[in-house]
C-alpha cells in the first residue's frame, strides 16, 4: 500500500506532519477561535460567524493602531536602509580593524528588545536620564514621549537596535558583486555617485528587496519597545498592533476579538510583502 | 477500584474525626481550622510579586515549617507585568501550574465570575480566631463578589501623600487638606533642581490611579452604588484641571510617560519633593536617605484610592487544604502582627493599633494614617472588565495631560468608554 505513494510524498511525510502540527494547528485554531465570541472569563462559547471582524471595523482604536503600525513600519525600514547602506559602503572601503569595528556595530542586534526599551525608557528621561543631560549642554530640550514625538522616539529606538541588520545583510552582498562591472565604470571615467547610481544600486537590488523585507515583516511585530516606554501614550499615540491584540487578549479578556484582529493584521502584511516583493524582485531588462 | 476509594474515604472521615477531638492545644489559632498542622502535607506552589512584601512572607516560611513540618511552600517572584497571564494559563491549564495565588484587587471580580477562585467563606468560618471583621470594610468588600468570600486580604497599597518633612518644615507648609493646598505647596517647593511634586501621568493604570485621588478630594465618584459610571461629572473636570495645573506648574519637565518607577527614582534621588503613591514606600524611602526625611500623610480630601493584594485559592488547585493552611497561618492576627513588624504592609486593624508594632515598626502615626486611609478608601473598579475600565478611563485622562483633548471631552469621553466597557 505504502508503495502507491510516490517516494517523493514520502520523503515529504515527515516535514508535512512537522508543519502541519507546529504551523496549521495553531493558526487554525485561532482563525476558529476569531469566529466565536470567546473569552477567557466566560466558559460558554458560541459561534459567531463573521461578527469579530465586522466590529473592527468600526473600533476606532484598532484602526489607529494599524495607522501607528504602518507609520512606524515605513518611517523605521526606509531610515534604517538608508543608515544601513551608508554604514555598509563605508565598512567595505574600511581597511584596518575590520572584525573589530564590525562585531561592535552589531551589538544592538543582540540584546534583548525588551532591554532595549527599557534602557532608553530611562536614558531619555528629563530628569535621570543621560540624553537629555548631554542636550542641556546645548541649550535643548526634546519632549521624547511627548504627543508629537513619541511614536518617531520609538522609530528611532527600532533604528538603533535593528540598523546593524541591515547593514549585516547589505555588506554581504556588497562583497559578494562582481568586481568587473565596478573596473568597467571606472575605466569609463564615471563619478563615485554615477558608479553607485548605476551600478551599485542596481546590482544590489535583490539584497535590498530581501534586507527590506525581513526588516518590515519584523517592524510589524512591534511590541516590546510600546510596552516599555509608552504603554500606547500619549493617549492612543503609540499604540501599535500587537500592543492591541495583546491588550484585547490578554488583558481584557477577549480571546475571540484578538483572534480577528491579529488575522486581519496577518492579511495586511501578506498584502504588503507581495507587493514589496512584486516591486523589488522585478527584474530590470536594462541592466543584465 | 471502588473498595479502593472507599477504604480511602472512611479513613479520611476517621482522621478528621480525630483532629476535631484533639484540636485544643498547639496552633489551634492558626491552624487549617478542624484539622491538626500535622495532618496537613503536601507541596503549595505560589505566584507571588517582585517586591519588599514578598521578601518578608519568605523570611516567614522557616516559622511556618516548624508549625506544619509537612507542608513545603514554594514561592516564585515575578514582575507584576507578568503574573496575570501566568495566573490566567495557569486557570484554564489541565495540570494547574500553582496552588494559591495573590490576586490583585482589579482582577478579583473577573476571576471569581468566571469560576476560577475557590469561595472561602467555609474555611474562614472553620479557621479560629480568623477574625474577618478585623479587615477594614473597604478591604473586605473587595473580596466579596455576589455575597460569597473569595480572597483573604494579603496587603494594601492604598495611596497616600509621601512627603520630604525637612522640606516643609523649611518652607513652614502643612500636609496639604485640599487641592488647592497641594497646588500651593507644590509650587512653593519648585525649585531649579527639585520639582514640588512628581507625579505618573503614564497612560492608562497610572494616571488613573493618581488622578481618582483628585477626583475622590474635589467631591467626585467613579461609580454610584449600582455600579453605574458616575464620572461624567464636574467635580470630574474640576479635578483634571486642578491635575494638569499642577503637573505644569510643578512636576518634572517632559514627564508624561512616567509611571511609579521614576517617580519613586526622582523624590529618592532629591529631584522631587513629594508624591503620591503606595503608603508602604514610606520605610524604604527613609531606609535608603538613612534618616527620617520622608513622612506621609492622607491623601488631600482625605478618601484615597485604595489597592490591594489578596490570597486566594484557584479552584483548580492542586492543594487547597494546604494552601489553607497557609493562608490562615500567616493571615491570622498573632502572625499579621509578625509580619507588620518585619516591615510588611498591614492590612488587620488589630495590627494597625498595636502598640508594640508602633514601637518595633514605624511609629504611631504611620500606622494610624495607614487606618485612617484605608477606612474610607474606595478602589479604582469593582465589577467585571475592571481591567480594561481602567485602561480605557487612563488613555482619555493621558489624552487630555498631553493637550490632544480638552478637558471637558477627555472626561466625556472617558465616561462614555468605561459604561461601554462595563456592559460589554
Amino acid at each position: 500500500m505504502l508503495d502507491r505513494i510516490p517516494l517523493g510524498a514520502r520523503f515529504l511525510a515527515p516535514l508535512l506532519v512537522l508543519v502541519g502540527l507546529v504551523v496549521a494547528y495553531p493558526l487554525g485554531y485561532s482563525l476558529w477561535l476569531s469566529l466565536t465570541s470567546r473569552t477567557i472569563t466566560q466558559r460558554e462559547t458560541e459561534f459567531v460567524g463573521l461578527d469579530q471582524y465586522t466590529g473592527l471595523l468600526s473600533d476606532g482604536e484598532f484602526g489607529t493602531a494599524m495607522r501607528n503600525t504602518l507609520v512606524f513600519v515605513v518611517l523605521a525600514v526606509t531610515i534604517e536602509l538608508v543608515l544601513g547602506l551608508l554604514l555598509a559602503l563605508a565598512l567595505q572601503r574600511q581597511e584596518r580593524v575590520r572584525n573589530l569595528t564590525r562585531s561592535f556595530l552589531l551589538t544592538p542586534m543582540f540584546v534583548t528588545p525588551i532591554a532595549v526599551g527599557l534602557m532608553f525608557r530611562f536614558l531619555l528621561n528629563q530628569q535621570l536620564g543621560a540624553i537629555p543631560q548631554l542636550l542641556d549642554v546645548f541649550g535643548i530640550t526634546i519632549d521624547f514621549f511627548g504627543s508629537s514625538l513619541a511614536l518617531i522616539t520609538i522609530v528611532f529606538i527600532d533604528v538603533w537596535q535593528w540598523t546593524p541588520f541591515m547593514v549585516l545583510l547589505l555588506l554581504a552582498g556588497l562583497e559578494s558583486l562582481p568586481r568587473q562591472p565596478f573596473e568597467a565604470a571606472r575605466i569609463d571615467g564615471a563619478s563615485t555617485w554615477m558608479t553607485f547610481r548605476r551600478v551599485t544600486l542596481p546590482l544590489l537590488r535583490p539584497v535590498i528587496g530581501i534586507a527590506v523585507l525581513l526588516r518590515a515583516l519584523d517592524a510589524f511585530k512591534i511590541f516590546e519597545y510600546v510596552f516599555a516606554t509608552t504603554r500606547g501614550g500619549p493617549g492612543d499615540a503609540t499604540i501599535t498592533a500587537q500592543f492591541e491584540i495583546y491588550r484585547t487578549g490578554f488583558q481584557f479578556f477577549r480571546l475571540a476579538e484578538a483572534a480577528a484582529m491579529a488575522f486581519v493584521l496577518v492579511g495586511i502584511v501578506l498584502l504588503l510583502s507581495i507587493a514589496l516583493y512584486r516591486l523589488l524582485m522585478r527584474q530590470e531588462p536594462a541592466t543584465r | 477500584m471502588q473498595r479502593w476509594m472507599a477504604l480511602i474515604a472512611a479513613l479520611l472521615a476517621v482522621l478528621a474525626l480525630a483532629a476535631c477531638g484533639g484540636g485544643d492545644d498547639e496552633g489551634t489559632d492558626t491552624a487549617a481550622g478542624t484539622t491538626e498542622p500535622a495532618q496537613v502535607e503536601g507541596t503549595v506552589r505560589v505566584i507571588m510579586e517582585e517586591v519588599p512584601d514578598t521578601d518578608v512572607v519568605e523570611d516567614m516560611l522557616p516559622a511556618f515549617k516548624k508549625q506544619y513540618p509537612n507542608v513545603d511552600v514554594e514561592i516564585e517572584a515575578l514582575p507584576y507585568d507578568q503574573m496575570r497571564d501566568r495566573i490566567v494559563s495557569s486557570f484554564l491549564a489541565s495540570k494547574p501550574t500553582y496552588d494559591l495565588i495573590i490576586v490583585d484587587n482589579p482582577w478579583m471580580y473577573d476571576f471569581a465570575e468566571g469560576g476560577f477562585l475557590e469561595p472561602l467563606d467555609d474555611r474562614i468560618d472553620a479557621t479560629k480566631g480568623f477574625d474577618f471583621e478585623d479587615y477594614s470594610a473597604p478591604l473586605r468588600e473587595i473580596a466579596t463578589v455576589d455575597g460569597q468570600v473569595y480572597g483573604v486580604p494579603f496587603y494594601n497599597y492604598a495611596l497616600a501623600l509621601v512627603y520630604r518633612k525637612d522640606l516643609y518644615d523649611k518652607a513652614g507648609l502643612k500636609p496639604p487638606t485640599t487641592l488647592d493646598e497641594l497646588q500651593q505647596a507644590a509650587a512653593k517647593l519648585t525649585t531649579d533642581g527639585r520639582a514640588g511634586i512628581a507625579m505618573q501621568p503614564q497612560t492608562g493604570y497610572k494616571i488613573f490611579e493618581e488622578w481618582a485621588n483628585y477626583l475622590f478630594a474635589a467631591g467626585g465618584s467613579i461609580q454610584d452604588d449600582e455600579g453605574n459610571v458616575t464620572l461624567d461629572s464636574p467635580e470630574a473636570r474640576e479635578a483634571l484641571q486642578k491635575y494638569i495645573d499642577i503637573y505644569q506648574e510643578s512636576a518634572p519637565e517632559n514627564s508624561l510617560n512616567w509611571a511609579f518607577d521614576e517617580s519613586i527614582r526622582a523624590v529618592s534621588s532629591d529631584k522631587a519633593a513629594q508624591l503620591l503613591s503606595y503608603n508602604w514606600m514610606l520605610p524604604t524611602l527613609n531606609r535608603e536617605a538613612g534618616d527620617d526625611r520622608f513622612a506621609i500623610a492622607e491623601v488631600p480630601g482625605g478618601k484615597a484610592v485604595l489597592g490591594a493584594w489578596y490570597w486566594s485559592i484557584p479552584a483548580n488547585s492542586a492543594n487547597p487544604d494546604a494552601a489553607w493552611s497557609f493562608i490562615s497561618w500567616l493571615g491570622s492576627p498573632e502572625h499579621e502582627r509578625e509580619r507588620v513588624i518585619a516591615g510588611g504592609a498591614p492590612v488587620r486593624n488589630s495590627a494597625l493599633d498595636d502598640e508594640e508594632v508602633w514601637q518595633k515598626g514605624f511609629g504611631r502615626d504611620y500606622y494610624q494614617t495607614v487606618k485612617a486611609a484605608l477606612e474610607d478608601a474606595e478602589p479604582l473598579a469593582n465589577g467585571p472588565n475592571a481591567e480594561e475600565m481602567i485602561t480605557v478611563v487612563g488613555e482619555e485622562l493621558n489624552a487630555a495631560v498631553a493637550g490632544q483633548k480638552s478637558v471637558d471631552q477627555a472626561i466625556t469621553d472617558a465616561a462614555k468608554r468605561a459604561q461601554e466597557t462595563l456592559d460589554q
